[in-house]
């Protein structure tokens, strides 16, 4: 009877992994892909074989890493067999892809014309794009992530202080409205937005793109920086109001190092939606100086993606690092913010 | 007002004002030009009798919204959430994360690969697994066999991960003793979720459908990078419509009165969040002086 229970358990256990692990492939192995081709495609062919082979590797590692964590009786053991698996591993990696593995597909990181000297491989092109340099629109990115950031962080700051501390007529309301604002969609606004751009002279420059993103992030950063400020204790605020602080001293000194944490989430989370953001500037950027990251990468795509697998894929890599990176650091609050996401 | 002026300024001039100049655009013949000639009604006259293609885009709209919704978003958000969180912490956080490496990914960059996997010749991933598996002639191409299934796809990929999160908090939430008391009555694991998980996550589950049904009736940024809402017209969704007409057409007068209509909606959905969220808690009294 028991152990009639325990391999139930067992079935059922290994049936829950091998669901999960089917429908996670799907996911997994594009990327992986990409990690492949980027450090192994030559001459632009979008070759499997590495990826094939390096997954031979990988799979039997991970199932036996698994087994020896499973089985394993003590601590010693653990490492012992985790390390002779590594080794194992690390050997036959590079054996069978190590040969395979090289850089040149990075060239776009040192050569600005790249797209020439690859096309010049399959002849001459005519009315290509010219492409600007890889590290112009690694600029812009950096330039429109960040100055969005820093607005985004000052003007939450200081509307969502005031909210959380004073009382005025139009408090209310206008918490209303900054509820309704955070839930409206703002892609509806594309197309007023693109005249009212053109109107006031501020069609492709990254300052009308920066503008319009700060707007859009604001109610949500209010929302979030006011719920750190109504966490903080009004004591504190008041020890150094009677300790002769002026109002905009307290403020600066003793509250803003309290919502460390608060002003941390909401930077890392309207940098990232500046460097990922690609519709808005997809639409409101047109010269090739004002490219950002997303529009080199889709560009990239459009252009050398039928003759150069490679190149597109390290490009791919160098766009999506950063991201996985800044997103990894703020897992903790991904699920107070995603909630504020537009994505499908 | 310091404090409060520059996001007062900001949200007036990139919300308001923007509402506004819709509303009067789509009363103008503004085209490409960029020039107003003159004001009219005939864009709303466009929309409800002119425009022989707007009844098959309407048609898409709710057939992606609502096939995204009920297979992706809710249904496989919440399978996923069930089984993750019946396996260990460490690995059921593990397959949680994988499910969430394409809303973590730039968009550009996800759709790209995308395009590798069903890139209609012998390269492609799909055809490269599928190709021998089925014994295939000729290599499968999806965007032109099934656009709107492949869009449905991809969206969720994406759209899966928040149930997932969300409804997995919420099964987290629930007392661990009602599953005792349930096992000892002698409940299967079936009967466990249909009795105690589902009723505990009536409210998670209408919020994930109210919110994701408002992001995929208005947005249109994978559909775009994805098929280009071809072929043809094949994959046009209302919101992606709009912005084709506008942008590629250069009908901005007619972008602007099919706009207003994502607007309202959009505005409408809205007002309906506040009932989701803690008013109560919100409006509270400030903790300092009254002026």
């Amino acid at each position: 009877m028991a152990a009639r229970a325990r391999s139930l358990r067992r079935t059922k256990a290994i049936a829950l992994y091998a669901f999960l692990i089917a429908v996670s492939l799907p996911i997994i192995l594009p990327y992986f892909w990409l990690m492949t081709i980027a450090f192994s495609a030559r001459a632009g062919v979008a070759e499997t074989l590495v990826l094939w082979r390096s997954l031979a590797v990988l799979v039997p590692v991970v199932i036996v890493f698994w087994l020896t964590a499973m089985l394993a009786r003590n601590r010693r053991q653990l490492w012992l067999g985790l390390t002779a698996i590594a080794l194992v591993a690390a050997a036959a990696f590079a054996l069978l892809v190590g040969p395979d593995l090289h850089l040149r597909n990075f060239i776009f990181l040192v050569e600005p014309d790249f797209a020439s000297v690859v096309r010049s491989r399959v002849g001459a092109v005519h009315g290509a794009i010219q492409f600007p340099s890889v590290w112009q629109a690694f600029g812009n990115s950096l330039l429109i992530a960040g100055s969005q950031t820093v607005i985004v962080l000052t003007v939450a700051s200081l509307a969502a202080y005031y909210l959380s501390r004073f009382q005025f007529p139009a408090r209310a309301a206008m918490l209303r409205s900054l509820l309704v604002l955070h839930a409206f969609p703002v892609l509806t606004l594309i197309v007023p937005m693109f005249l009212m751009l053109y109107w006031i002279g501020l069609l492709d420059t990254l300052l009308g793109v920066i503008l319009v993103l700060v707007a859009f992030e604001l109610p949500f950063a209010i929302f979030i920086m006011k719920g750190f400020f109504d966490a903080v204790p009004w004591d504190i605020e008041m020890s150094a109001l009677t300790d002769g602080a002026s109002r905009r001293r307290a403020f600066l000194r003793v509250v803003l190092p309290q919502v460390r944490n608060g002003l941390l989430a909401v930077a890392v989370f309207t940098f990232i939606r500046g460097w990922e953001e690609y519709i808005f500037v997809f639409t409101f950027l047109i010269r090739n100086t004002n490219w950002t990251m997303s529009l080199y990468m889709y560009y990239v795509r459009d252009d050398v993606m039928g003759v150069d697998y490679g190149v597109v894929s390290a490009v791919g890599v160098f766009y999506l690092v950063p991201s996985l990176i800044l997103y990894l650091a703020a897992q903790r609050y991904l699920l107070q913010m995603s909630i504020g996401g537009v994505k499908g | 007002m310091l404090f409060l002026g520059p996001a007062i300024a900001l949200t007036f001039l990139f919300f308001v004002i923007p509402v506004l100049i819709d509303i009067a655009v789509s009363f103008t013949d503004l085209d490409r030009t960029l020039r107003i000639g003159k004001f009219t009604t005939e864009q709303y006259q466009k929309v409800f009798e002119g425009d022989r293609r707007l009844p098959q885009v309407v048609g898409l709209t709710f057939v992606y919204a609502f096939g995204t919704l009920a297979i992706f978003n809710v249904t496989f958000g919440l399978v996923l959430a069930l089984t993750t969180t019946s396996l260990n912490k460490v690995s059921g956080g593990f397959f949680r994360g994988v499910w969430l490496l394409p809303r973590m990914s730039p968009s550009v960059l996800y759709i790209l690969l995308w395009l590798w996997v069903i890139n209609p010749s012998d390269v492609g991933l799909l055809n490269q697994v599928l190709m021998p598996l089925l014994g295939l002639a000729k290599p499968l191409d999806p965007m032109t066999s099934a656009p709107v299934a492949l869009i449905i796809i991809a969206n969720g990929f994406i759209g899966a991960s928040l149930g997932m999160i969300i409804f997995t908090a919420a099964i987290r939430g629930i007392p661990e003793h009602l599953f005792y008391a349930a096992e000892v009555d002698g409940a299967g694991t079936l009967a466990k979720i249909r009795f105690i998980t589902l009723p505990a996550l009536r409210w998670p589950i209408s919020f994930v459908t109210i919110y994701q049904t408002l992001s995929l009736l208005v947005s249109f940024e994978y559909i775009l990078l994805l098929t280009k809402g071809g072929p043809f017209y094949d994959t046009t969704v209302f919101a992606l419509y709009v912005y084709r007409r506008a942008f590629t057409s250069g009908q901005y007068g007619y972008g602007a009165a099919l706009a207003l209509f994502l607007i309202v909606i959009g505005a409408a959905a809205a007002l309906l969040a506040w009932r989701f969220f803690d008013l109560q808690r919100l409006l509270q009294h400030p903790r300092i002086e009254v002026h």
